[in-house]
């Protein structure tokens, strides 16, 4: 097909069976189903593509963005409209498979509530505006005659990667500025500084599969984590085959992953790294080579962490850390992860450290941990965010160091806690541009909002976060027809700013999507495998979807480092907060899906709202039950939810999921619930200044008011029924680990 | 621009391939009988008063079928690959009728919609409650492609069991009641499915 | 004419079961549940409600359990461990507390040497495992996590929800399918009563009419009917999907293919834990983990040669006689 702008989006352009109401049964409400002849009407295409055939679904490759893993989907469509997202089997990430946010990304884009029209403030109100009036301000703010330059001026965004990455990249430099904000809730930002530290590689490879054991401190790998049906697939196949992995959870509040573990450990919040080295401890006992082998300071370290000493601090029984650590030697080589639990904490990075040194005293490291390598096309991988970004970014707002910030794909003013003085500082910024699809707290602040086009209706490139043995890039394409004429593609917007500034580059792209093609066609041949001219390797690349790009090899260098721990004082008065994140609602982006609200909570059950999570012990002592109200008090604020107690939580935590109690962010979110974040104490991690999401004291009381907890489930016992068998895994392995079975 | 995914092309192809075989068995076949009537097809019992409706253009199917010898699935080409028979793109009008009878009235009103890039919104007449899943598609399979003496340029004849005798008419009435009764009856004597879940679902 | 058909069939099927196996239908729809791969992530659920056009209802609606999932998955926790919270008497939590442990005692997790008791939480000279109850032997904790099921219609081939139909609405197709045909249903909920897995699910409100604000309906899939007030629904094994195969290998004169098309959750499991296929095909993925654990149609208790193969039907007991083969979980240490 031709490139030019008109044709290209022809294939929904012609509209087809479209409207309230037309010839396509079931799409229409039962309200409105009139037999009476001459009362519907029914539209023919004006010229179909020759594919089109109405009544018959055809797919279209493209990449979820509902979180960073950058999933390749195939859309179902039909009479031009997108229906269902299915996994891509070609895609190395998710093999074909999808989770309930990639299912739920066609409601973002059908959202009753999107931003349909640019805003502008005046006056303190946000206006709607033409495009071109919203243009003639931006221009005003930022173009070459505003004499806009430098570090005054910064993009703030969420993870991003592809040629979006290189566009932005190109315009900060076009700009002169070097301020690029990259903010993440759910990150792995301080285990990442650790690898980088520890092994020379930031994301290196888990081969989950290989290894007879996962110990995992707090890791949500098929949850929130950086890839979640990635290592969903990756988790299958470690639990099945001739010898089936073990899995073992610790951490203060049971995550998705630990609701699957064969054993799971509460442990004392922040004191993972203890148990970390107090496990290389019992591992180590009587193997004088490989102590021989270690680092002084380590071997100090770790010889200082006996068994009943851990015991003390992390509230671990010793026979369970020592059966650990005999687990540990007896299945190797197995693997031994750090998740949000563990980083959470002013001591964040060292606990990581510590963990990682257990992995290297087991010699995990390329067996199990390997190296990722590097990317043939190093400006297109991922740039994964953490929370630095966002307090760096109140800091220089506090500081009244910028004049114009750009927004997108991140919502700092709902994730930002109250502490940060977000909201505040923000308006020290002068203008404030978001690029949205949907209307959250962040756009409902700023002083220029740009709809733009949904996931569905836009061109892009991506690069997971989390690249698998094969890397690669997956590409995003319109599966229908932009639902609203007044909204814009973020690529077009982009390459439109690029222009203003940096005429000669770029004016021979009309849009993105020639830019994009540009592009492909300049990629090296090594990547365009059989195509026999650009043309076909466009067509075929965006008909498979992702396209594989080999792995320029790389190694890994295990080193220590420096680990020290504070002390650990008791404070029995105190609870710890822990702002749990679910997969579901993430960070609070899914909240406005009516399907993921209702989607229950995968280990509480508990549907639309927010809930507090407590031990019975903890419930006991303070004289609640399910369904009580509750106020969790820390110094930066409180908040006030309903009780659910549970045994998969450390008595002195107290956990309140992520995702709710939206201010703005349409009919759906807002008002539902509460944002635990908003009460989190301004603590960072000493070493990579990240936020310590799990470092908060709170107190807890009973406010008095009980209502019905909301849960959608039946009995929470299989009351003596055979509901789900249980078998050990020595039956499994008698008769099935050596077949192949499925 | 977007290029389907294989799953489609390759089913496209495979529904092709069907159909060509299909049209070519049938025609053969056709050739060899030369029998009139259509075997195993009983028209099903039951009139329906239709009522005249005014559609943007008033289409006459008996000058394209009955004088021009058009067949229907030349229009309505969806109708053996899928289960809507659909109503023509407009490209397909305006592919004769930039030059055939461009000074009627009625092209004139055509051509009209063509240039302004808007097709005309038709009435619907032939309608069943959404809660009903007919499938054009199966039935030109058993009644046309695999019916052995019923030769494709007759498939009006077939059409005509549900939609009357269009290519008599002008602008298309139902004269079929349509309702369950009458595809019951019709199911009855082909011995075609009994399931529920074959039409509701 | 239903009618009929729905106790012929009723007395074929009792006939086939006793002669060891009801064998006469055209495809023969199953699946395999492994819980050993389940996750309970959800995804499954969330591709139901995108494909079937399930109506989401509100929290408030969700409180009155009329919320219509009709893939859930269930969570379990394990029965033993949840004895003393269960059994704290509301009344006398300080006497509780104070070391007075429930009555009711239960079955004891792995043993940890007193030696090694934290003593972290030590209030009032009593250590933490003193106050709450605990004796040292007993853990506090979810030691195993969670147990999670997928829970959908379980497509019975005695299904107890058919023959207490007033109306027939509900039968049983050729397939092997357990179908619910709307336009008949008048809404007696007799069949959720009589269903021993409670999967079926009704139509208390018009949800049309604001589950689907504008433009969320146009994501409505025109393939199966939006249902109104009043009607009864339930998994249909993504019929739109298996009809659409179906024509298509008709069309195509062949037969379906093993793993051409699958269900809405099977399509989109993460960690592959579901698997769909055509039982009647000896070579299909489901017939031969069937037939690998052992596990026959038509029987109310299995009689396998090797006991120790994890699959087993849910409430098989019953007599219901369910297409869904689950696996049982492996949990170690």
């Amino acid at each position: 097909m031709s490139g030019n702008d008109i044709n290209r989006r022809d294939f929904l352009k012609i509209l087809g069976w479209s409207g309230v109401g037309v010839a396509v049964a079931g799409c229409d409400r039962p309200t409105t189903v009139t037999l009476e002849e001459g009362k519907e009407e029914v539209v023919a295409y004006l010229q179909p593509e020759e594919y089109v055939i109405p009544g018959v679904g055809v797919w279209f490759a493209s990449t979820c963005q509902q979180c960073p893993a950058g999933c390749g989907v195939h859309g179902r469509v039909r009479e031009g409209r997108v229906l269902k997202m299915e996994g891509n089997p070609d895609s190395p990430i998710n093999k074909g498979k999808l989770c309930q946010m990639g299912q739920a990304g066609v409601q973002g884009h059908y959202n009753p509530d999107r931003l349909k029209k640019p805003m502008l403030r005046k006056g303190g109100v946000l206006d709607e505006v033409s495009w071109d009036e919203a243009l003639a301000a931006l221009e005003q703010k930022v173009g070459p005659a505003s004499g806009l330059a430098g570090d005054r001026f910064a993009w703030f965004t969420g993870t991003v990667s592809g040629h979006q990455s290189v566009l932005l990249s190109a315009h900060l430099a076009a700009m002169d500025s070097k301020n690029h904000f990259i903010h993440e809730t759910i990150n792995n930002a301080v285990v990442r500084a650790v690898n980088q530290d520890m092994l020379g590689e930031a994301m290196p490879r888990y081969d989950l599969p290989a290894a007879k054991m996962v110990l995992s401190f707090g890791a949500d790998l098929v949850g929130a984590g950086a890839s979640p049906v990635h290592f969903s697939g990756e988790y299958a196949k470690f639990r099945t085959g001739s010898l089936r992995g073990v899995l073992v959870q610790v951490e203060p509040k049971m995550t998705l992953t630990g609701g699957s573990a064969d054993l799971w450990v509460a442990i004392r919040p922040g004191t993972e790294g203890v148990l970390a080295l107090g496990i290389a401890n019992q591992v180590l006992l009587g193997d004088e080579v490989k102590i021989a082998g270690l680092p002084d300071n380590i071997r100090t370290l770790i010889a200082g962490y006996d068994v009943e000493k851990v015991a003390g601090i992390t509230g671990v029984t010793g026979d369970r850390i020592m059966r650990i650590a005999k687990l540990l030697k007896d299945r190797s080589p197995s693997l031994v992860l750090a998740g949000a639990s563990v980083e959470g904490h002013a001591h964040g990075y060292q606990s990581a450290a510590a963990i990682m040194v257990l992995n290297i005293v087991l010699g995990n490291i390329g067996k199990t941990i390997l190296p990722s390598g590097s990317s043939p096309f190093p400006q297109m991988e991922a740039k994964a965010g953490g929370t630095r970004d966002l307090l760096a970014l109140a800091d220089a707002a506090d500081k009244k160091a910028l004049d114009v910030v750009f927004f997108h794909g991140s919502n700092p003013v709902y994730t930002a806690p109250a502490a940060l003085g977000l909201a505040d500082k923000l308006k020290n910024i002068p203008f404030k541009v978001v690029f949205a699809v949907h209307p959250d707290e962040t756009a409902m602040s700023a002083d220029l909002v740009l709809p733009i086009l949904s996931a569905h209706e836009d061109w892009g490139t991506h690069m997971g976060v989390y690249q698998p043995e094969q890397k690669s890039i997956s590409i995003q394409q319109p599966l229908m027809e932009r639902l609203y004429p007044d909204t814009r593609g973020f690529g077009d917007l982009l390459l439109a700013l690029l222009k203003a500034r940096q005429v000669k580059e770029y004016e021979s792209f009309a849009d993105y999507y020639g830019y994009l093609k540009n592009a492909f066609a300049a990629l090296p041949a090594s990547v365009k495998g059989d195509a026999v001219s650009d043309e076909d390797f466009w067509g075929k690349s965006l008909q498979k979807g992702v396209l594989n790009i080999g792995t320029v090899a790389g190694a890994l260098n295990p080193k220590m480092v420096e680990i020290s721990f504070p002390e650990f004082k008791s404070d029995a008065q105190q609870y710890y907060l822990a702002p749990s994140a679910r997969l579901g609602l993430w960070d609070g982006r899914h909240a406005n899906l009516p399907w993921l609200q209702e989607a229950p909570d995968q280990i509480s059950k508990v549907v639309w709202t927010s809930w507090v999570e407590m031990h019975p012990a903890t419930a006991a002592k303070l004289g609640v039950k399910e369904g009580d109200f509750v106020k969790v008090t820390s110094a930066q604020g409180a908040v006030e939810a309903q009780v659910y107690v549970y045994k998969g939580i450390h008595p002195q935590v107290i956990a309140v999921p992520m995702g709710q109690g939206h201010e703005e962010y349409g009919r759906y979110a807002k008002g539902r619930g509460v944002n635990p974040l908003k009460i989190l104490a301004p603590v960072t991690d000493a070493k990579t200044g990240e936020l310590a999401l799990y470092g908060t004291r709170v107190t807890v009381a009973q406010s008095g008011r009980r209502e019905v907890l909301v849960k959608l489930m039946g009995s929470e016992t299989q009351l003596g029924r055979k509901m789900v068998g249980t078998v050990t895994a020595s039956v499994f392995d008698r008769t099935e680990g050596t077949k192949n079975v499925t | 621009m977007a290029v389907p995914h294989r799953r489609s092309s390759r089913y496209f192809l495979m529904a092709f391939a069907a159909m060509v075989l299909g049209i070519f068995l049938a025609a053969s076949s056709a050739w060899a009988d030369g029998s009139s009537g259509v075997p195993n097809a009983v028209p099903p019992k039951g009139e329906h008063e239709g009522k005249n409706v005014e559609q943007p253009i008033e289409f006459p199917h008996n000058i394209h079928v009955d004088i021009n010898k058009i067949n229907c699935m030349y229009c309505h080409t969806y109708a053996r690959r899928s289960k809507v028979a659909g109503i023509p793109p407009t490209s397909k009008c305006m592919g004769c009728h930039l030059v055939i009878a461009t000074d009627k009235p009625r092209i004139k009103k055509l051509t009209e919609y063509w240039e302004k890039k808007e097709p005309p919104r038709w009435k619907k007449v032939h309608d069943v409650p959404d809660f009903v899943h007919f499938t054009h598609e199966k039935h030109l399979k058993r009644f046309v492609f695999d019916n052995e003496g019923m030769s494709v340029d007759r498939v009006s004849e077939v059409c005509a069991f549900c939609h009357g005798e269009v290519k008599k008419m002008t602008v298309a009435h139902k004269v079929k009641p349509l309702n369950m009764g009458f595809c019951a009856r019709c199911h009855e004597a082909n011995k075609g499915p009994f399931d529920c879940w074959k039409c509701h679902k | 004419m239903s009618l009929d058909n729905i106790l012929t069939n009723w007395s074929r099927y009792r006939k086939g079961a006793e002669e060891g196996g009801f064998h006469e239908y055209e495809h023969q729809w199953g699946m395999v549940v492994d819980l050993n791969k389940c996750i309970g992530c959800n995804a499954c659920s969330v591709a139901c409600y995108a494909e079937n056009n399930l109506p989401v209802v509100g929290e408030k609606r969700c409180g009155k359990n009329q919320a219509m999932n009709w893939l859930r998955i269930e969570r379990y926790w394990d029965e033993p461990d949840l004895a003393p919270y269960e059994a704290i008497p509301t009344a006398n939590v300080d006497a509780w507390i104070e070391g007075n442990p429930p009555a009711k005692k239960t079955e004891l997790k792995p043993s940890m040497p007193s030696s090694y008791l934290p003593g972290l939480l030590e209030q009032d000279g009593q250590s933490f495992e003193q106050r709450v109850g605990f004796d040292g032997t007993k853990s506090e904790f979810q030691d195993f996590g969670a147990s999670f099921l997928p829970m959908m219609c379980q497509q019975c081939h005695a299904a107890t929800c058919e023959p207490v139909c007033p109306v027939a609405a509900t039968y049983h197709t050729p397939d092997g399918l357990n179908a619910q045909v709307y336009n008949r249903c008048i809404g007696s909920r007799y069949c959720s009563n009589n269903c021993p897995y409670r999967l079926r699910y009704f139509n208390f409100w018009s949800y049309y009419e604001d589950a689907w604000p504008e433009p969320l309906h146009m994501q409505l899939n025109p393939d199966l009917s939006v249902r109104d007030k009043g009607v009864m629904e339930k998994c249909t094994f993504c019929i739109q999907r298996i009809r659409v195969a179906k024509d298509k290998a008709k069309m195509e004169d062949r037969k379906v293919i093993d793993g051409e098309f699958s269900t809405a959750c099977v399509q989109t499991c993460p960690t592959g834990a579901l698997v769909f296929g055509d039982m009647q095909n000896p070579e299909s993925q489901v017939s031969k983990l069937w037939s690998y654990h052992q596990v026959e149609r038509g029987k109310t208790k299995q009689n396998k040669e090797n006991k120790e193969l994890r699959g087993y039907r849910i409430l098989e007991g019953l007599n219901t006689d369910p297409s869904v083969l689950y696996l049982e979980r492996v949990r170690e240490v």
